[in-house]
């Protein structure tokens, strides 16, 4: 059996930032986890943008903001990692993105608002090039066309113009999508806008309705792999600055982030063992047995060291029965509201969230997951992303951030 | 008129009146499997398929090729220099006497090579083909091997036979004195393994004078029985001089009696395989691929060429589904013989809802093709007998299935007339753990590649496979059975890859069409 540096358990964002990172700094990576949960993902990278939740305070500055958390919230992951880390982190992690096909953008130390499929605007640290249009068009109110298709359920232009009072000149459109009927779904749709000639049928759809604005606004469908190209292509096409906006979960956002993952990890050197969780884990002093996925198609695989980044529940790092809530590989202690009836408020939207959505492991300052004696689970064990206790970050908007920063520091630290 | 004369020409009769009844089957088999017809002249490389078969270069498998190498090496030659000797070794050759050398000696030597090959073969069919073995294969061995044993047999008792010694001194040597005779049987007794039933001297003098007459009367027609080694070995069996000579008289009847079965025989099954593959080969011409545009007799003769070496069977890319399901229509080799059947309108219709099944499991991915050693254009015959009996309302489950929509399916469902669906209640769609963490996000249908080629799936495939799921977990599983969704599944498994909540969506859809081919053998009687 082939010997690894660095297991990593997961394969969202804390998983696959942390598989780059440890196979950037010379270690032999062995990869395992669901290929699912990214899927969900808006491709936007949130860094910290809403704190303390229960006032749904909006920061621009995600630095003041941090500095605020660490100083209001001393148990949130935020306080094991410096400024400095994250930004070495999202540099890093984004920079290889752009080598694999998938271009971010921000400003320096703002955070950006940038349009939803419901027609919100949602503060983002980072966010896709080919969404970055649609920035400049809602900050300049420029006329502008949204285009939505018979068939796709994911995003609404009218929708969308309804709800952006603030943006008279924006106008929309329901067009067919060439070649596809009934249901549509955004997959297939990007797919297929691989070919010159489907990009050149919808332009030629979409130009007599686009005659009096400055920008085009599609829902996010515009290639699979080669978004950048596709994107330019389209704008030249029709004269007009294009963007896409993701449509709801799962959009195509996430599939590309998977996609550039899946193209970038293996010549890196890292062993993905994807579609497995891991079943079975023996810990000893030399380091970790594994035993990834179940039956016939299992495989055991030995690793030094481990980076814990499994996700919470969607991600199965955690699991919740009628009673309490486990750690699925380790059996780590969890902490979890004294019973169920404390998982949730009453209020769906209750501003101030829920108990079990800040459930999750401890650990010390270098995110070794603690066990219950308070004490290190493992020299070599470390825990990054949603896993991690005392932090929401959906209502945050700090997912993506959280993840990528904690991994950065569980391999700088290992 | 004798048994010989009778024998043989019933035998002949047989095998004629039989061989043209075959060939006539090409032509009518041939035409009756419509479909993609001949277009134009084809050119024939005959080099190459004279090569597969004199070589044997299609015959897989060491056992196999080294005995048929050993049993036609040997079996030729008995045949041609010795069972028709009278027709090819006398007329070639002046001096030809059976009991001389070198035939005595050479026909030993054929029979042993002969029978070393048969051992082989019979080693190969026991030891690996034994569950693919029908009566026939089992009767070819036995009358190809009854016929060398018995011969063997045969010149052995007649070396033994005094009755045989008395015949022919009595022919040949008419006038000899009551001494002389005693001289020559001591030499036969001592030297060429006569028996008899008097006390035979063994003098030198009288041996001596034994073979001075030998050489006189009996050595221009008798080599020494020595150089027929497996016989004359065989002459030391203790044996009464009365018994050798009234097994001599049966072995005859016995060794030229199989030799008749076997000529008969010659049309009957795999009897006729040392011709019509031979032909087959040829009219192949060393192509191991597919034709797809063969002319009605070369189909013919190919449906008839199987010499159920079983390596289809063995190789068959869907041998696995044929363990679970039984169906031995799903296997080449049986399902050849069945297609033949079929097209002699001698299948039942149950029989035939079998042959259909089997055919439509066959994914047509040419191996048995590649591996048949009779060079049958196999992919050529299912491509076109799938056709033929889908023409013939023997679409298999899947096309059948398509015939109606879902929403009639589900009518037919529900109205209990094909009994209960779902067979026990426990597969993975009535289970409801299997749905557990279904969250409907569509990531199924995202990526799934039927879906994607389809430019409107609920046109074209009723139902998306989240539909399918959100649909079995409110327990409407008779609205799925009939789905175009779940018979164009190409189990490629990305639904169940990308599932991020683990439904086992292709191990389900997969599962809904058993539950078809269930229900379809149900309507047709099958079940």
């Amino acid at each position: 059996m082939k010997k690894y540096d660095v297991m990593v358990i997961g394969s969202g964002f804390a998983g696959m930032a942390a598989a780059l990172f440890a196979a950037r700094r010379g270690l032999s990576v062995v990869q395992a986890g669901a290929t699912g949960g990214i899927d969900f993902s808006t491709g936007f990278i949130d860094l910290l943008a809403v704190h303390p939740i229960a006032e749904q305070k909006v920061w621009e500055d995600p630095f003041a903001a941090l500095a605020a958390l660490r100083r209001d919230l001393p148990a949130h992951p935020f306080c094991r990692v410096s400024d400095g880390e994250i930004r070495l982190a999202l540099e890093e992690f984004t920079s290889f993105l752009g080598e694999h096909g998938l271009c971010y953008r921000g400003r320096e130390g703002k955070n950006t608002l940038t349009l939803t499929a419901a027609g919100t605007m949602k503060p983002t640290y980072l966010l896709p090039c080919t969404a970055w249009s649609g920035v400049e068009a809602w900050e300049a109110k420029a006329p502008a066309l949204l285009v939505d298709f018979y068939g796709l359920k994911g995003l609404s232009a009218r929708q969308i113009a309804e709800v952006r009072g603030d943006w008279p000149g924006l106008r929309t459109a329901r067009v067919r999508f060439p070649g596809m009927g009934g249901e549509l779904y955004p997959e297939h749709m990007a797919w297929s806008m691989a070919d010159p000639a489907r990009r050149e049928e919808l332009s030629k759809t979409v130009a007599p309705l686009a005659a009096d604005v400055q920008y085009i606004g599609f829902p996010a469908i515009l290639g699979m792999t080669d978004t950048g190209a596709v994107l330019s292509h389209m704008q030249e096409l029709l004269g007009k600055k294009v963007f896409e906006i993701p449509t709801l979960p799962p959009s195509i956002a996430g599939p590309r982030l998977r996609a550039a993952f899946d193209r970038g990890l293996p010549p890196l050197g890292v062993r993905t063992c994807t579609q497995k969780l891991i079943t079975r884990a023996v810990c000893s002093d030399e380091g970790f047995q594994f035993t990834a996925g179940s039956g016939s198609t299992s495989v055991e695989l030995f690793a030094h060291s481990a980076i814990l980044a499994s996700g919470r529940f969607f991600g199965k790092g955690l699991k919740a029965d009628r009673h309490s809530i486990r750690e699925a590989v380790f059996d780590l202690p969890v902490t979890q509201p004294e019973n169920r009836s404390l998982w949730h408020r009453p209020g769906f939207f209750d501003p101030r969230g829920h108990e079990v959505n800040q459930a999750g492991i401890e650990t010390d300052n270098l995110l070794r997951p603690l066990d219950a004696d308070g004490q290190p689970f493992h020299p070599r064990l470390r825990a990054a992303g949603a896993i991690l206790a005392h932090q929401d970050w959906m209502r945050m908007k700090c997912g993506a951030g959280l993840a990528i920063a904690t991994a950065y520091k569980a391999v700088i630290s290992l | 008129m004798d048994f010989f004369s009778i024998g043989l020409a019933l035998a002949c009769l047989s095998a004629v009146c039989g061989t043209i009844l075959r060939v006539r089957k090409w032509f009518t088999r041939g035409k009756a499997m419509a479909g993609s017809t001949h277009h134009g002249p084809r050119s024939l490389r005959w080099a190459a398929g004279l090569a597969d078969l004199i070589l044997l270069r299609r015959t897989r498998g060491g056992l196999r090729r080294r005995g048929h190498a050993l049993l036609i090496l040997g079996f030729l030659p008995l045949l041609f220099l010795h069972a028709m000797d009278g027709v090819v070794t006398r007329p070639l050759f002046a001096a030809y006497e059976p009991t001389l050398d070198p035939w005595q000696f050479l026909r030993n030597l054929f029979g042993l090579v002969s029978l070393a090959g048969l051992a082989l073969l019979l080693w190969n069919r026991t030891a690996r083909l034994r569950p693919l073995s029908a009566a026939q294969d089992w009767a070819l061995l036995a009358v190809v091997g009854g016929i060398l044993v018995s011969g063997f047999f045969l010149e052995s008792l007649k070396i033994m036979s005094e009755a045989d010694f008395t015949r022919m001194a009595d022919d040949y040597f008419p006038e000899a004195e009551s001494g002389e005779l005693l001289a020559l049987k001591a030499y036969w007794a001592a030297e060429n393994g006569a028996r008899f039933s008097v006390f035979l001297p063994t003098a030198p003098e009288m041996l001596e004078q034994g073979a001075e007459l030998h050489e006189d009367r009996c050595a221009g027609c008798h080599s020494p029985t020595s150089s027929a080694f497996v016989s004359r070995s065989m002459a030391a069996l203790p044996l009464s001089p009365a018994m050798a000579d009234r097994g001599r008289a049966a072995f005859w009847y016995l060794h030229v009696g199989l030799a008749f079965l076997g000529l008969s025989l010659l049309p009957w099954g795999k009897f006729l395989h040392p011709l019509s593959t031979g032909a087959n080969l040829l009219v192949r011409g060393g192509s191991r691929n597919s034709q797809a545009q063969n002319p009605p007799p070369a189909r013919g003769l190919g449906l008839d060429a199987c010499t159920r070496c079983g390596q289809c069977s063995l190789h068959c890319s869907v041998a696995p589904i044929h363990t679970v399901m039984g169906n031995a229509d799903i296997l080449p080799m049986d399902k050849l013989s069945d297609l033949r059947r079929h097209l002699d309108a001698r299948l039942s219709p149950v029989e035939t809802g079998i042959l259909a099944e089997g055919s439509h499991i066959c994914t047509e991915c040419l191996r048995c093709t590649e591996f048949c050693s009779a060079g049958i254009d196999l992919q050529d015959l299912w491509m076109t007998s799938k056709q033929m009996l889908s023409k013939a309302g023997r679409a298999g489950v899947d096309g059948e299935i398509r015939k109606s929509t879902a929403g009639e399916w589900a009518r037919e469902f529900a109205s209990g007339r094909l009994g209960a669906i779902g067979g026990t209640g426990a597969g993975l769609a009535d289970q409801a753990e299997s749905f557990w963490g279904c969250v409907q996000c569509t990531t199924c249908t995202g990526v799934c590649p039927v879906v994607a080629v389809s430019e409107d799936p609920s046109r074209d495939l009723d139902l998306t496979p989240q539909q399918i799921m959100n649909l079995l977990r409110m327990g409407l599983k008779s609205q799925t059975l009939g789905a175009r969704m779940v018979w164009s599944c190409a189990t490629c498994y990305k639904c169940q890859e990308h599932c991020p909540q683990d439904v086992p969506v292709a191990d389900i859809l997969y599962e809904l069409r058993q539950l078809g081919a269930e229900v379809l053998r149900e309507k047709e009687g099958r079940s």
